[in-house]
């Protein structure tokens, strides 16, 4: 990297200016630093591209980098039969390439960032990089049937494609991308020699190894700004790195073009825009120099700065994204903080205060708070049904861990199971917990809602107990009667359960938990609950 | 007669004293009486200020342990070192056997044998022309190794406060070199003035009473007796308080913070349609964070309504596809409304901050959340799938970068945090964004917090907001965890009682 920079630079110098760029240090080793960079910057994916930025950022060589392309006169035509697989096809010849066991690695890691990011996971875009004296052109980029047979890269043997999807690694993981076709795309050569089977697997026959020296790229996509985005980026680290650029000629059935187009673009901020969003007051010279630094172009200044933006910049959108151009070019290390003066009042949500108010209600009564997950596992569900059917319960998709399945209902089998986690500490145990429920209501539609509840245990917990607490925390925190009317819940001993009434209508249940339930979470003391629909009482 | 009250220490000290003629060393006095030093002390003070005490120093001898006596008195007397050996051996030893097994060197051997024999302890004959020792266990301690224990439990004692047997073994210790030693030290005597002795005579014998009860009280049967001492120096069970949970009350300071910095609290709800967490952050539709593997979806469950109005929902869909009128090139995809129905666990409270801007349009604004999000990952000891995040937004005509960069610094400030780093990094959904790092002292390092910047145009303008809106946020447990030195995140939910009870509320 050192050996890229335009000036001397030791290494404490460049890993204190990476963060700069907007790279995380992930590793700081004798040899190498090793930085993770924002799926923002795909031009960040080589070393080239790093060390193209630093050059900016330290003054070292400024402005936007031109790039000269060539003509190859190398022309691939695009089959009809491809179209409605993967329609787009982009390109290059880069002849004189000098290549290393480095830069080869290198250029491995870009392109696998590529295709993973721009190119999500190659089902958008894919690249294949290419041993051009091994093949004769014109190429066709066509769709074959999948017992078409070709020797993939690092195979050593002739395969069919369908072979390749079961049997080889790449098949293996980028395969479901061509699931919906009965034909698969291919790119060979005059002679019939196989470049490529993208998204998946290039051909061995132009395997690139240190004695390449001219370079074919070949990029599919099923997005062709994507692909173009892709290209100039690969390009520009190829061009970095010594190689000269040649356009290929792409022919589709109805249509013919040009790649790679690496014109770049224009776009226009307000000086103001910039000055505001930043709280700077830059002179025309300044934000020259700032834009320079960031490796953009500066066609004039005046009250509108007028940008170039090279093409593998795709993730300037905006003039927006100018802004932060020029705030990387100014250095964030400059930039100090100033605090602006408001007179604004600050306040609580007035729903959350009256939950404050219930928490301190049930600390003063000597509960202990605890919180727990909203997902839980579909077992801890099941034992508040007492056997029936789950179907007002809501189910999360693909969660990466199976105990956190579903939505939970009710807070009492969270108590429970904090409880059933605490049987070796001592006793009584008494606590209660805040928090939201979910369900589906009567229309089909997922709701939330808070609750409180509280759970006693110990050898003497009864109903009485329960009801106790709960008439002191409606007295307290609403001044309101508490009434209990007999009713029957699952997770209740039969006789021993009640629903709550205020103001008449029913928010929530209280009783001693069924010994069924009890054993279901190792628990060997009585234990008592109540749940409360407490957003209903409170009419918040 | 004195008039003044009796403490209950008086008047056993008194009673103690009682009919003594001569002046009694107060540590005697102590342990007669069954007080620590400090509490007779504290009586002779109280009664020498009520005349009813005398007390003055005396120089006097004691006989004391030296080293070769400390050693007998924690090891056991040569003799009986010797006899141990012996016993060990099943009774009977040869006495080159019996040398080599006792710890100590010829001269102390010959003297313990000789010892242990006039003791009767052990008795030596010949067999086979070799001197052989025969000897029996023997439990009980002999008048000497009693006295050495009195002294090394008492520390001094006095020739004339020894009893007649005690003084004979004396003269036969200190015939042992290095045994005992004698010392001056100096003591307290203490004696009943006259006033004393009249107060004295006059004490009643006191009934000790267990504890008072109201009957005690009531009846006033208290007068004239004294509660038995207890052991206060014994462990009481514990109490358990009750407690707002250590992240519950980390919130709460949060909330304060913010409420102190002028900003409103927001909430809203956790499930959301895929609208309000991805899109209107102009997320597109195809971005890696919107898979399944990163975000919950719920299963069978599609927003019929996603809100916000019929302009919201189209300006967002031009936003997407060629940046509408917000002057952005747009991601140039074919948005669908039907991904932007799918319902989401809300993967960061951005979702409610915006539904907040689309409601309200403020063109000024200090508005701030603590609240749950979800990320579908696999739980360890770094990362949760549900955890607490801290957001603060500000909107205004003129607020800028440095602002932002200024209301974080003072939001950490109050959280006592005085160092701060910031530099470049990404959002999808801010344009310029920041990384924050904060020094903690206590750890001697640096920690990544929260991440801010401006909301791009793209997310703002289509919702109707027309000025800057700067945005803050971070997770809120790794605070927590650094407050209470946690390195396992899943401590704070695991809801140990021990913990929880343990947990001191300030520190």
């Amino acid at each position: 990297m050192l050996a890229l920079l335009r000036r001397p630079l030791s290494k404490l110098n460049l890993v204190e200016t990476l963060p700069y760029l907007g790279l995380d240090i992930e590793e700081e080793a004798e040899e190498y630093v090793r930085v993770e960079f924002n799926p923002n910057r795909p031009d960040f994916s080589s070393e080239w591209g790093i060390a193209r930025a630093l050059n900016g950022l330290l003054g070292f060589e400024t402005g936007a980098p031109r790039y000269q392309v060539g003509r190859s006169g190398v022309a691939v035509k695009v089959d009809e039969s491809v179209l409605d697989v993967r329609p787009f096809f982009v390109g290059a010849v880069v002849k004189n390439v000098e290549l290393d066991d480095e830069s080869i690695r290198q250029l491995m890691a870009m392109q696998d960032d590529l295709d993973n990011g721009l190119g999500r996971r190659r089902s958008k875009v894919s690249t294949g990089l290419h041993n051009l004296d091994a093949v004769k052109p014109p190429f066709t980029y066509k769709a074959v049937p999948p017992s078409f047979e070709f020797t993939p890269l690092g195979q050593g043997r002739k395969m069919s494609m369908t072979e390749v999807l079961r049997d080889v690694e790449t098949g293996q993981k980028f395969g479901h991308i061509l699931k919906d076709f009965s034909k698969y795309p291919v790119i060979v050569d005059r002679e019939g020699t196989v470049l490529s089977f993208p998204p998946v697997v290039n051909g061995e026959a132009t395997r690139v190894s240190t004695e390449t020296r001219n370079m074919f790229i070949d990029i599919t996509a099923t997005d062709g700004k994507a692909a173009e985005d892709v290209l100039a980026v690969l390009l520009a680290a190829l061009a970095d790195q010594g190689a000269q650029l040649e356009s290929i000629e792409v022919n589709y059935p109805s249509s013919r073009s040009v790649t790679p187009n690496l014109a770049s673009t224009k776009m226009n901020v307000e000086q103001s825009y910039i000055n505001g969003l930043l709280g700077l007051n830059l002179s025309q010279e300044e934000f020259t120099e700032c834009l320079k630094r960031s490796r953009l172009g500066v066609e004039q200044v005046n009250e509108t700065i007028t940008v170039e933006v090279p093409r593998y910049r795709s993730d300037i959108l905006h003039p927006v994204d100018i802004v932060e151009e020029v705030e990387i070019g100014y250095n964030v290390v400059n930039l100090t903080p100033t605090f602006p003066a408001s007179t604004d009042v600050g306040r609580l949500s007035s729903r959350l205060s009256a939950l404050d108010a219930a928490r301190k209600v049930l600390i003063g009564l000597g509960l202990i708070e605890v919180m727990n997950y909203s997902l839980i596992s579909r077992e801890m569900l099941v034992s508040m049904k007492g056997g029936a059917e789950l179907s007002r319960e809501l189910r999360v998709e693909n969660p990466k861990s199976g105990e956190h399945e579903y939505l939970r209902g009710s807070l009492i089998a969270s108590l429970l199971s904090t409880l059933s986690k605490n049987i070796h500490e001592e006793y009584p145990q008494k606590i209660f917990e805040i928090g939201k429920v979910f369900y589906r209501g009567e229309d089909g539609e997922p709701r939330e809602e808070y609750r409180v509840a509280v759970a006693l245990a110990h050898a003497e917990a009864n109903y009485t107990e329960a009801k106790s607490y709960l008439a002191s925390f409606l007295k307290q925190l609403l001044g309101a009667e508490c009434v209990t009317v007999p009713s029957d819940y699952p997770v209740y001993a039969l006789g021993r359960a009640a629903e709550i009434q205020v103001d008449s209508k029913d928010t929530g249940g209280i009783g001693e938990i069924a010994p069924a339930v009890l054993d279901g979470y190792s628990l060997r003391v009585p234990v008592s609950a109540f749940e409360l629909r407490i957003e209903a009482i409170l009419k918040v | 007669m004195s008039t003044k009250p009796l403490h209950s220490l008086e008047r056993r000290l008194l009673k103690t004293l009682r009919g003594k003629k001569e002046g009694s060393r107060l540590e005697a006095v102590a342990e007669k009486a069954g007080l620590s030093l400090d509490q007779t002390r504290r009586a002779v003070e109280w009664l020498k200020a009520k005349e009813l005490l005398a007390a003055e120093a005396e120089n006097r001898e004691v006989i004391m342990l030296d080293t070769e006596g400390q050693k007998a008195a924690a090891e056991g007397l040569p003799e009986r070192r010797l006899l141990e050996q012996l016993t060990k051996t099943g009774g009977e030893a040869s006495l080159e056997d019996l040398k080599k097994r006792f710890s100590g060197d010829a001269q102390e051997f010959s003297a313990a044998l000789g010892n242990a024999r006039k003791q009767g302890w052990v008795e030596i004959t010949s067999v086979d022309g070799k001197p052989v020792a025969k000897g029996q266990a023997v439990k009980k301690a002999t008048l000497e190794e009693m006295f050495l224990s009195k002294l090394a439990r008492e520390g001094g004692v006095a020739e004339a406060d020894l009893a007649q047997d005690e003084k004979m073994i004396l003269k036969i210790l200190e015939k042992r070199p290095g045994y005992l030693k004698r010392k001056e030290e100096k003591t307290v005597k203490i004696s009943l003035t006259s006033q004393g002795s009249e107060v004295a005579a006059g004490l009643g014998e006191e009934e000790e009473l267990d504890k008072l009860t109201p009957d005690i009280l009531a009846t006033g049967k208290w007068k004239g007796h004294v509660l038995r001492p207890i052991d206060v120096e014994a462990p009481a069970p514990p109490i358990y308080p009750g407690k707002k949970h250590p992240v519950q009350q980390f919130i709460d300071e949060v909330r304060e913070i913010f409420v102190a910095l002028g900003f409103e609290e927001i909430e809203g709800p956790i499930i959301q349609p895929s609208f309000w967490n991805f899109d209107t952050l102009f997320i597109p539709q195809d971005h890696p964070a919107r898979e399944m593997q990163d975000t919950f979806y719920l299963a069978d469950a599609k927003s019929s309504q996603i809100g916000g109005g019929e302009r919201v929902v189209q300006s967002i869909a031009q936003v997407h596809e060629n940046g509408g009128n917000t002057g952005s090139r747009g991601w140039g995809y074919r948005w669908n409304v039907e991904r932007a129905k799918e319902t989401v666990l809300r993967t960061h409270t951005t979702a409610v901050t915006v539904k907040y801007l689309a409601d309200h349009r403020p063109r000024d604004a200090r508005v701030f959340s603590v609240g749950r999000v979800f990320r579908n990952e696999k739980t360890n000891f770094k990362h949760l799938d549900e955890f607490y995040q801290i957001e603060g937004i500000a909107v205004g005509e003129k607020v800028s970068m440095r602002d932002l960069m200024g209301l974080l610094s003072r939001f950490y400030l109050k959280l006592g945090l005085t160092k701060v780093k910031f530099w470049p990094t990404f959002f999808p959904y801010t344009e310029p964004s920041l990384q924050s790092m904060v020094y903690f002292e206590n750890l001697g390092k640096w920690v990544e917090l929260c991440g801010m910047g401006i909301f791009r145009p793209e997310v703002t303008l289509p919702l109707g907001v027309k000025n800057p809106v700067l945005a803050w946020g971070g997770g809120l447990e790794r605070l927590v965890m650094l407050r209470h030195g946690i390195t396992d995140i899943r401590v704070l939910y695991d809801n140990s009682l021990s913990w929880l009870r343990g947990l001191p509320l300030c520190r």
